[in-house]
């Protein structure tokens, strides 16, 4: 009897241990609007596919996220479908072993062909594919043109960095509010380097950061000049430091002070115009679309400006998935024109499809179909394994700049040291 | 046969993965990159390069004065005060017990965010505008005192169950040894000094083993609260493991991190043990 029992529930463990989910295919997905956009084409993606799909909800912050979501893939129990949040931390997945090689899939879909050459490019390492890229994530600087108008600062494109600092020194000057914010420090995790320092580096002097083999080449001219141009944010007392210090520093300067005009100009992304200051926020401006104007970002010489694009949470299947093959139909399948709007309507991205802006559901965004002109301007900057200690490493230099600690050569100095230290002196250049 | 369960127990929680993260902290292991498919065996090369890191230093620096303000001083001596002053009858004798002991009662990030609005920078801090009554600017409490901080808001944490432990010691004196000292012409501060303090050594060291090994191992309260910054200036031991560990994704490093974290609350906790028998 005893024996018996034993065995039923050997059995009953196995089974349950390798069915309980064989019919689901569990999708990560993180940020209430993110989440909203998904289970609004859920349904859709079920129906297409006859699977059916779990969305598991995870901690906010991309910081946390990424922290989860890496020790749940390290133990082999993490989600089937996940995405992440930029191009930047693919290779260090892929080359972890955490993805599946989805090329065939992604190739095969109807979305592959109506891609934008720019999602093409990125979602591409060396003839593999490892995400099928939904949404494309364009930054540049933002600025109150209402308020600068009204004070009589100049809304033309600044020809080149100089030319945005004395901007923003003429903007506070004359309106008494910080004019200008880069996401700087720590605490602001991997965007101090998606929404701040990318965007100065890709015009710069030396505008890439990993060498031809692999390693970075983080004592260039253009590191310097990146750090040099905060620098002198600081010492001209043009972006509020405070708020930079806090933990969840974004809150303040974005979602108050830029609001209320209480901060003038500030990198972001299309986003901004939806989620951050547009319907979608708690706190939006009105008439946005006259009272927000967009710059390309400068070149640090007086070169053509840029905007700077990535893949936004492209999607991509787990290598430990329950049911690889479920999940890879899955991801083909994420990549519709319903999945690029409704997460446009949402989070304020641009689909990856060129055939998704003639969607009725995109044409309604009228602050997003201008800022698609701007694609074929886009710039990347290309990462490496290992990229993400430099993100770290930048942010550390980065925060040292906004204490007093160090100046740009300083900082320069931190970012090496730290990841010298994390990765080996032969990783830096 | 009796002491199975615990063994299992001790096993399963306490000796495997002390055991995983000793072999752990001997490999290059990483949660990206490379290094986490194929993690290598590189024997005694973390802990070389721990000895040589100035970081680890600084995080066992601000460590021990974590521990020594907050813990060892501050939770001590007010916990004691709160015992005594608490084993009077007074009016609002209740109203204080539930003060002092309320902060225990509330989850540690559920703290660390109600300090983060009080210690908030600018005018819409709590703190700020109650040092604005007399005059103070507005202050950046966490950026220019952050370790202070940290172990006010430790302190506040920690006082209650101080006091607990140290009023269950004073519960256990006799009331008579009190009452010869009266009749010795005793003062209240000698009766202090010479009967409740040494009868009280036991229950403070044991507090101290306690509250050493605890306020070491403490995360979500500072996590919270400044994650370790601003530059490191709050990276406690533990914060720094998380860091390396789920900041760098270098598992291998911080497990060798947490190994000389182990070593060292061994040694602590062998020097109380050992001085808890003390003869009184």
């Amino acid at each position: 009897m005893k024996t018996k029992l034993m065995v039923s529930a050997i059995a009953l463990a196995s089974f349950g241990a390798t069915n309980v989910w064989a019919d689901t295919v569990r999708i990560a997905e993180h940020r209430q609007a993110r989440i909203d956009a998904l289970n609004a084409v859920v349904p859709m993606i079920e129906e297409q596919t006859g699977i059916d799909i779990e969305v598991i909800e995870y901690p906010g912050p991309d910081k946390e996220y990424i922290s989860k979501l890496l020790t749940e893939l390290r133990a082999g129990t993490g989600p089937d479908v996940f995405s992440l949040p930029s191009s930047g931390e693919i290779v260090d997945f892929s080359t972890a072993g955490y993805l599946v090689d989805v090329t065939a899939e992604v190739k095969g879909s109807d979305a592959w062909d109506n891609m934008f050459p720019i999602a093409r490019e990125l979602a591409e390492t060396d003839g593999v594919i490892y995400t099928m890229p939904t949404m494309l994530a364009m930054q540049q600087f933002y600025f109150r043109n209402d308020v600068l108008t009204e004070a009589g600062v100049s809304t033309d494109q600044p020809a080149d960095w100089d030319a945005l600092i004395n901007r923003a020194i003429e903007a506070k000057e004359k309106t008494g509010e910080y004019s200008l914010l880069m996401p700087m420090g720590v605490t602001w995790g991997g965007g101090t380097y998606i929404e701040s320092f990318r965007l100065l580096l890709a015009n710069s002097s030396t505008p890439e950061l990993v060498t031809e083999n692999g390693t970075f080449n983080l004592t260039s001219d253009g590191v310097r000049e990146v750090f040099e141009f905060y620098q002198k944010m600081i010492e001209a007392e043009v972006v509020p430091v405070d708020p930079l210090l806090g933990p969840d520093p974004w809150v303040i300067p974005k979602y108050e002070m830029f609001p209320a005009g209480e901060l003038l100009m500030t990198t972001c992304g299309s986003w901004c115009y939806i989620f951050d200051w547009g319907p979608e926020s708690k706190n939006p401006i009105p008439d946005i679309e006259n009272a927000v104007g967009t710059w390309k970002v400068p070149n640090v010489n007086g070169d053509a400006p840029s905007v700077l694009v990535n893949l936004n949470h492209p999607w991509m299947v787990s290598s430990s998935a329950v049911d690889i093959e479920a999940s890879k139909k899955v991801l083909a399948a994420m990549g519709s024109i319903e999945l690029m709007t409704s997460y446009a309507q949402k989070s304020g991205n641009l689909p990856s499809r060129a055939d998704a802006i003639e969607s009725d559901g995109f044409q309604q965004l009228t602050a997003l179909v201008p800022l698609l002109d701007q694609l074929e301007d886009g710039r990347s900057v290309a990462t490496a394994p290992g990229f993400s200690t430099v993100m770290e490493g930048i942010g550390r230099g980065s925060e040292a700049l906004l204490l007093g600690n160090a100046d740009a050569a300083g900082a320069q100095q931190i970012l090496v040291d730290y990841v010298s230290n994390i990765l080996g002196e032969d990783m830096v250049e | 046969m009796l002491v199975l369960p615990s063994a299992i127990l001790l096993f399963a929680f306490v000796l495997y993965p002390s055991g995983v993260a000793i072999y752990t902290s001997m490999t290059n292991l990483s949660l990206t990159g490379p290094a986490a498919l194929n993690p290598r065996f590189i024997g005694f090369d973390n802990y070389t390069k721990l000895f040589s890191d100035h970081t680890f230093w600084r995080s066992l620096v601000i460590t021990f004065w974590f521990v020594l303000f907050s813990a060892i001083i501050g939770q001590l001596v007010l916990g004691l005060l709160s015992a005594i002053l608490l084993k009077r009858q007074f009016a609002l004798r209740p109203f204080f017990n539930a003060i002092i002991l309320m902060p225990n009662a509330v989850p540690g990030v559920v703290a660390a965010l109600m300090w983060s609005s009080m210690l908030a920078s600018g005018e819409y801090g709590t703190l700020n505008k109650i040092v604005a009554w007399f005059g103070v600017d507005p202050q950046r409490w966490l950026v220019t005192f952050p370790l202070s901080m940290i172990i006010v808001v430790n302190i506040w944490r920690g006082i209650g169950f101080a006091m607990i432990l140290m009023n269950s010691g004073l519960s256990a004196i006799s009331e008579e040894l009190y009452e010869a000292a009266r009749m010795d012409g005793a003062t209240t501060w000698q009766a202090f000094r010479k009967i409740t303090l040494p009868l009280l050594v036991p229950t403070i060291f044991l507090y101290l083993l306690v509250s050493t090994v605890t306020t070491i191992a403490i995360f979500a309260l500072i996590y919270a609260l400044t994650r370790g910054g601003p530059a490191g200036a709050t990276e406690i031991v533990g914060i720094y493991i998380y860091n390396q560990s789920f900041g760098s994704y270098q598992l291998g490093y911080g497990s060798a991190i947490a190994v000389v974290l182990l070593i060292f609350s061994l040694i602590i906790g062998t020097f109380y043990v050992r001085a808890l028998k003390v003869e009184v």
